[in-house]
């Protein structure tokens, strides 16, 4: 069995979990416990008790930023193959335009995400 | 009643069995030592036949352990170096100079309640932790820290590390969404976009470093920035802009001042971590400081030449083999450190009048060791490149760790907003723009030096 490349990631994953619910299980084991009253498993919101639904309606900024995340890091696995053979291209000066018109159909994407407001406090139409 | 009893009355009835297995794992020791001793080369035959699985679990071990007295490391000098610029002492008194208190503080928290609220997902909120400290640990698996040692050279390793990275975020958000709480839910969401947004600039300033490496593999990258053997090497002064923006995106990446909104104590009181405590509070706070040195260790690897030498080492050989002393070697062993500790505590003792004999011994032992572990070092430096890799990877990683904490020593928190645009506004033109100078600078130069032929 050739141990590279995923078998590590696999067994760095295994062990860092390992190592963390040990050390779980040892603080389990010597740590303190009491059981409280009602108060004590309530959430800490700064001393008052706990006022309407936590995971209900939220309203939240920079939700459309997500959309553009994903448009934009499929493009970042793109640039980089590029990037990796660009010197050795036949032809770079063809890859270096084709590259810039890509990048900038992705801009168009992101100037007109701008011009719209999603980049500003509020989200869109404000 | 002692201090001792009291405490050992204290403590629980498994902590108590704990106690009792402690001297018991030494005395196990003890006879693995013994075995090793008896069927030594045995062992070492098993160990070579099986050469790829134990430099696997070698290198898994290796890594966990040195990250526990790391993170220690790195929280004392935050404590100590934000004291000092704050005009405070800072920690000064558990150990010399308060340098056991972040230990102390690690066995705290240790022996902490760990509670989970009520109304608390408690599956998620256990998993969160593991999920963060696990993408600590699978991002140090590429990290190149001196030659040939390296967790694994993979060919696409910036890749590698970028992917596991931002797996940080679902941790996180695990966290927040788990806890059942406002704060946490606020801080979970605003890790997630802040992380997500800086994580296309990040990504995106190294590519015109890709271009000049043309190669992902970190390893590659390294040797690829000692041509001369001078410091002018370093991408750093190739990419100036990329170093610059790579230096901004991975301070919000690891979530350090200023651009710690995702536990912003003025604002959602701890962020996601609100409603942890004890180990898996612990846990969370022991990757955050991982990250700090693990970010500061890739900027090293990709900017700063890695292990590279600042300037080209004069070869001097200072080679002496231990072997060829004979008898000597023995007599060296056994009167030596004697010898030294007598002669190094004998001033304190002499020309200080206040100085009692035992502490004058002790003053004289620890110079002792200081100067013969100097010397050791400075022969395995000569001798080793893998010591003298080490000693500059981690020197310039350490720099780096210093200047973040710096940075949280001077700088304020900034608004979300202002976070948020200034990664979409600035940051990721100015790596666009930073890709494609560096791309027609590399078309310009390999035109020109095809032309004469």
């Amino acid at each position: 069995m050739a141990l590279t490349g995923i078998w590590y990631v696999i067994g760095f994953a295994f062990a860092a979990g390992s190592f963390t619910f040990l050390t779980f299980g040892a603080a389990w084991l010597i740590s303190h416990r009491n059981r409280g009253d009602m108060h004590k498993g309530m959430p800490y919101e700064s001393g008052i008790d706990t006022y309407g639904d936590t995971h209900g309606r939220f309203g939240l900024s920079f939700y459309i930023y997500a959309l553009l995340f994903v448009a934009f890091d499929i493009e970042v696995i793109f640039i980089y193959l590029w990037a990796l053979v660009f010197r050795s291209l036949p032809d770079p000066i063809t890859g270096f335009t084709s590259m810039l018109i890509f990048v900038a159909i992705l801009l168009l994407g992101l100037g007109y995400a701008w011009r719209k407001g999603v980049l500003s406090w509020g989200g869109p139409g404000r | 009643m002692t201090v001792v009893a009291r405490t050992w009355d204290r403590l629980t009835l498994p902590g108590k069995a704990l106690f009792i297995l402690i001297p018991l794992l030494g005395v196990l020791t003890l006879g693995l030592v013994i075995t090793i001793a008896l069927f030594g080369q045995q062992i070492l035959d098993i160990l070579i036949f099986n050469l790829p699985i134990v430099r696997f679990v070698f290198s898994v071990t290796i890594l966990m352990l040195i990250f526990v007295p790391m993170a220690f490391v790195i929280i004392y000098m935050e404590m100590k170096i934000i004291a000092l610029m704050n005009l405070r002492i800072g920690p000064d008194r558990v150990g010399p100079w308060g340098t056991l208190l972040s230990t102390v503080h690690g066995l705290k928290v240790l022996m902490k309640e760990d509670f989970t609220p009520g109304k608390a997902d408690a599956v998620v909120f256990t998993w969160a932790p593991v999920v963060v400290f696990s993408t600590a640990v699978l991002s140090a698996l590429v990290l190149p820290f001196a030659p040939g040692l390296y967790g694994q050279d993979m060919n696409i390793g910036l890749l590698y590390f970028f992917a596991v990275g931002g797996m940080t975020v679902v941790g996180l958000l695990m966290g927040g969404w788990s806890s059942f709480n406002k704060y946490s839910l606020i801080g979970g969401l605003r890790s997630a976009a802040q992380i997500v947004s800086y994580e296309i600039p990040l990504t995106l300033s190294v590519v015109g470093l890709v271009i000049l490496a043309g190669t992902m593999s970190l390893n590659e990258i390294v040797i690829q920035q000692s041509r001369t053997g001078w410091f002018t090497d370093w991408f750093m002064f190739r990419q100036p802009l990329g170093f610059l923006i790579f230096a901004i995106a991975a301070t919000a990446e690891a979530n350090r001042t200023p651009f710690d909104l995702t536990e912003a104590d003025s604002e959602i009181v701890a962020g996601f971590a609100t409603e942890y405590s004890g180990m898996r509070f612990g846990f969370f706070f022991f990757a955050e400081y991982i990250n700090v040195f693990i970010i500061s260790a890739i900027t090293v690897v990709l900017f700063m030449g890695g292990w590279n030498a600042p300037f080209p080492s004069p070869h001097i050989s200072w080679i002496v083999d231990p072997g060829s002393l004979g008898l000597w070697l023995v007599i060296l062993i056994a009167i030596v450190p004697v010898v030294g500790t007598l002669a190094l505590a004998a001033p304190f003792y002499l020309f200080r009048s206040k100085t009692r004999w035992w502490v004058a011994l002790i003053l004289g032992f620890v110079l002792f060791n200081v100067i013969a572990g100097g010397i050791f070092s400075l022969w395995a430096y000569i001798n080793f490149d893998w010591v003298a890799g080490l000693f500059w990877f981690v020197g310039k990683a350490f720099a780096l760790v210093f200047l973040f904490v710096w940075m949280r020593g001077t700088l304020p928190r900034v608004r979300i907003d202002q976070l948020m645009g200034f990664a979409w506004k600035w940051l990721l033109p100015a790596a666009l723009l930073n890709l494609f100078v560096t791309a027609a600078a590399v078309l310009v130069i390999d035109a020109m030096k095809a032309a004469p032929k």
